[in-house]
């Protein structure tokens, strides 16, 4: 316990003088925050300050935040080449950087991402191991990791996942999101590895296998992705499986939206939880998770965090759409850092009102609604991506996921929609089904092999197996 | 003034016997009655038992090289983290501040005013005793509640009764502990003056009897409480009481001062052996909390200690069940 209480000492003196942590610190913290669960079955009092961080008071939060950005931006004025250049062309003293300041620092996108590669690579670690953005909306752009970044990130995500009973040793993670998701991947890994909980990767494998491997019974945990949890559930479905068939206690998913819809017939039909999580490569280690209440809380302590007019890139005012800015900090993030980068997930800025949900202490936005260039404007009216997804997949032809493809023509949302997901319902029903839900489309029928061409989703990132081949004749 | 050894064992073991008792009874009590806050994370293991035999053994070092009036700040620093631990979830702030600041406040205006007399010793030994009846109580229950086993007290004690046979018989710590302790404010033992006579057991001691106790009924439930409170009762009060008898403890100031952790530790680590080839292995606080050995109410106090840290220091000695006859006034080295 003494030696436990020195770790967390070591920790919490690393993070306020912002100097680099040491993950074996926290890989042991990981080990005794197990003993304590062995021992009295759950952490002790104040475990939502370690988790959540001590920043529910909005002048430490913003004290946090000056020095933070302060740090980093000085880093990144020595060892990163972009933000040198980028610096000193706007004239900005890093020495001086605080929130309100920060607007004088151009946002970076993901196109000086993938055309500057290079010189966002910090010049003082050696680059350890790549990891690629899966190229959904373009583009991939590549993020090289530190060693430290490696053993850092799962360190503290395994310590936050066992302090809020996510993931205990006698679980089995399953791991249905796309084997190049180099990042995503070993985070799962080394986190299971730190814990001593099991962990099955099977990539985007046809949804039938990954059933078979859900059904053996061990499974307790599954991350995928919304589409592809819509496939597996569609699947599950059609072989009339049901909750009593898996041991499934929670199913993580992130990289896309997740539908009411969807999310309740996976609850219905693996008789687990449902978690929708933010999470994105070029902002790693900085995630976001979602509370009862709906709302997107984004982890402030290892990263700031903006809501930004999508337009016009001033902060967005309460109630309004927003795209997702976010500088992740030195300590946290080193070899591959990035500065004000622009996410360009929508999300809608909350009222101006205390919350009540049991993460009040972190800030909060809605979900995210989609890429804000994904969007539709139809004269005032933007449709958000989740819009649309919410509303097809809540056709009672259960057509997860949602396919389709959505423009503006002559300044009127077109919908195109498969032929399976209005068969049995009519076109004049799912037009009325969408209008009741504040669509007003004109709708489009295409044959279902269309389906996939509509709109690129991550489950169709599939990776073959030889399961499905016939058995080999000859050599 | 004479007295006896027939009659120093009596004494002894009235005051051994029953302080040992109490510290082994409340504690049982407010250890199935009352939960302390513990950090976010953290559970007593092996390490800690080396860190707190290392600081056990050592602060009374530093204390003997302190000047009087450092020694005593030390020592109420050192009792109002105890006290404080063990109340908080029990009195709100105002009344449990109250509550320490008086009884740390009247032990100081005793011990340094009414020593004069048997009466006065007698009034200044029972106000003492509470302070550290309740400090070894709740220091029991701080690492109890807050993860320590019965196999790390059975390690403890033997660690300690090497401890106390060395300082005691060979090289004489606890000699001048209890000259530097004794009609003095705080002092850390339970004892009480009987005409010429005081009595006295070291926190320390008691410290250990009480972790014995509370971590074998923790760790096995009430049977093997009672068993447990049964050793504490013979071999760390009666035997120690007794041995004078038949082995000269008289040191040079004509102190009584028995080891009694060289006669409680080795049975103290065979009661733990014989529980666990008996039973298996020791129940976890979760599930002692999930059984039926816990009544009463649990309270939770507004704030947790340190995270991490173990404990306050309890500021005593392991050292001995020490029956020394002091002067008529002002206390240490007594002549018979």
């Amino acid at each position: 316990m003494l030696d436990t209480g020195i770790r967390q000492f070591r920790m919490a003196m690393g993070i306020v003088w912002g100097r680099r942590l040491d993950p074996a610190n926290i890989e042991r913290l990981v080990g005794d925050a197990l003993a304590t669960l062995a021992e009295f079955g759950a952490p002790g009092a104040d475990v939502g300050m370690l988790v959540d961080g001590p920043l529910t008071d909005p002048a430490a939060r913003r004290q946090s935040a000056t020095s933070n950005l302060r740090r980093t931006a000085r880093r990144l004025s020595v060892v990163s080449p972009f933000y040198a250049r980028r610096f000193a062309a706007a004239g900005v003293d890093v020495g001086r950087l605080d929130p309100d300041r920060l607007a004088a620092v151009p946002v970076t996108g993901k196109r000086d991402l993938v055309e500057h590669a290079g010189d966002f690579r910090a010049t003082d670690v050696a680059a350890h191991l790549a990891t690629r953005t899966t190229g959904t909306t373009g583009r991939p752009a590549e993020i090289w990791m530190s060693r430290y970044e490696t053993r850092l990130w799962p360190a503290i995500g395994a310590l936050a996942a066992v302090l809020r009973d996510d993931l205990r040793p006698e679980d089995l993670l399953q791991v249905n999101v796309s084997s190049r998701a180099t990042a995503a991947v070993i985070l799962d890994v080394a986190t299971c590895a730190l814990i001593g909980a099991g962990c099955r990767l099977l990539g985007v494998i046809p949804p039938d296998q990954a059933l078979d491997s859900l059904g053996e019974g061990r499974v307790t945990l599954l991350t995928a992705t919304p589409s592809y949890l819509g496939e597996l559930v569609t699947a599950a479905r059609r072989r009339g499986l049901g909750p009593a068939d898996f041991r499934l206690r929670r199913i993580d998913v992130g990289g896309e939206c997740l539908s009411p819809s969807l999310a309740a017939a996976a609850r219905a039909t693996f008789g687990a939880e449902v978690d929708d999580h933010f999470g994105m490569t070029e902002i790693l280690p900085v995630t976001g998770r979602s509370c009862e209440q709906g709302h997107l809380h984004h982890d402030i302590n290892t990263g700031h965090v903006e809501y930004l007019d999508p337009d016009t890139g001033a902060p967005a005012a309460a109630g309004a759409l927003a795209t997702v800015v976010v500088t992740p900090y030195f300590p946290y993030r080193e070899c591959t850092p990035v500065f004000r980068y622009d996410t360009r997930d929508l999300v809608r800025r909350l009222p101006e009102e205390p919350l009540t949900c049991t993460v009040s202490g972190l800030p909060a936005t809605s979900k995210v609604l989609g890429k804000a260039d994904q969007a539709l404007r139809s004269g005032t009216r933007v449709i958000t991506p989740r819009e649309l997804v919410e509303a097809v997949e809540a056709l009672p032809t259960c057509p997860w996921p949602a396919r389709f493809r959505a423009v503006i023509d002559d300044g009127r949302p077109r919908l195109t929609l498969p032929a399976a997901a209005v068969d049995g319902f009519g076109i004049a029903a799912t037009v009325e089904h969408l209008a009741d839900r504040g669509l007003d489309v004109d709708l489009d029928v295409v044959a279902d092999d269309q389906a996939p061409q509509l709109r690129p989703l991550r489950c169709d990132l599939r990776e073959t197996t030889f399961a499905a081949r016939p058995a080999p004749t000859g050599v | 003034m004479y007295s006896s050894a027939a009659h120093l064992a009596v004494l002894s073991l009235i005051v051994g016997a029953g302080s040992a008792l109490l510290v082994c009874l409340l504690g049982l009590s407010y250890l199935r009655r009352v939960r302390m806050e513990r950090p976010a994370i953290g559970t007593f293991n092996g390490r800690d038992v080396v860190t707190v035999f290392v600081l056990l053994s050592t602060i009374p070092l530093f204390y003997l090289s302190l000047p009087r009036w450092l020694l005593t700040s030390f020592l109420v620093l050192t009792f109002a983290s105890a006290l404080s631990f063990g109340l908080r979830p029990l009195l709100p702030p105002l009344a449990l501040w109250s509550v320490v600041g008086g009884l740390l406040g009247l032990n100081l205006w005793l011990g340094t005013n009414a020593l004069g007399t048997v009466a006065g010793w007698q009034v200044f030994w029972a106000e003492n005793d509470v302070i550290v009846l309740l400090a070894a109580v709740f220091v029991a229950n701080l690492y109890v509640q807050g993860g320590m086993r019965l196999k790390h007290v059975a390690w403890f004690a033997l660690a300690l009764a090497a401890y106390d046979v060395v300082f005691t018989s060979v090289a004489p710590v606890t000699d001048a502990l209890v000259e530097a302790f004794l009609g003095f404010p705080l002092d850390p033992s339970i004892g009480m003056r009987f005409g010429f006579d005081n009595a006295a057991i070291g926190i320390g001691d008691l410290l250990v009897y009480g972790l014995f106790v509370l971590a074998a009924a923790k760790g096995y439930g009430r049977r093997a409480g009672r068993v447990a409170v049964a050793v504490v009762v013979f071999f760390g009060a009666v035997v120690p009481a007794g041995v004078p008898l038949l082995i000269d403890y008289v040191n040079a100031r004509t102190d009584t001062l028995v080891p009694a952790q060289f006669w409680f530790g080795p049975a103290a680590f065979g009661t733990w052996l014989w529980l666990r080839h008996r039973y298996g292995r020791e129940r976890t606080m979760r599930e002692f909390l999930a059984g039926e050995d816990v009544g009463g109410r649990s309270s939770a106090a507004p704030r947790p200690p340190a995270v991490g840290s173990s404990a306050a220091g309890s500021g005593g000695h392991p050292d001995r069940a020490a029956a020394g006859s002091g002067p008529n006034v002002s206390g240490g080295g007594g002549a018979r």
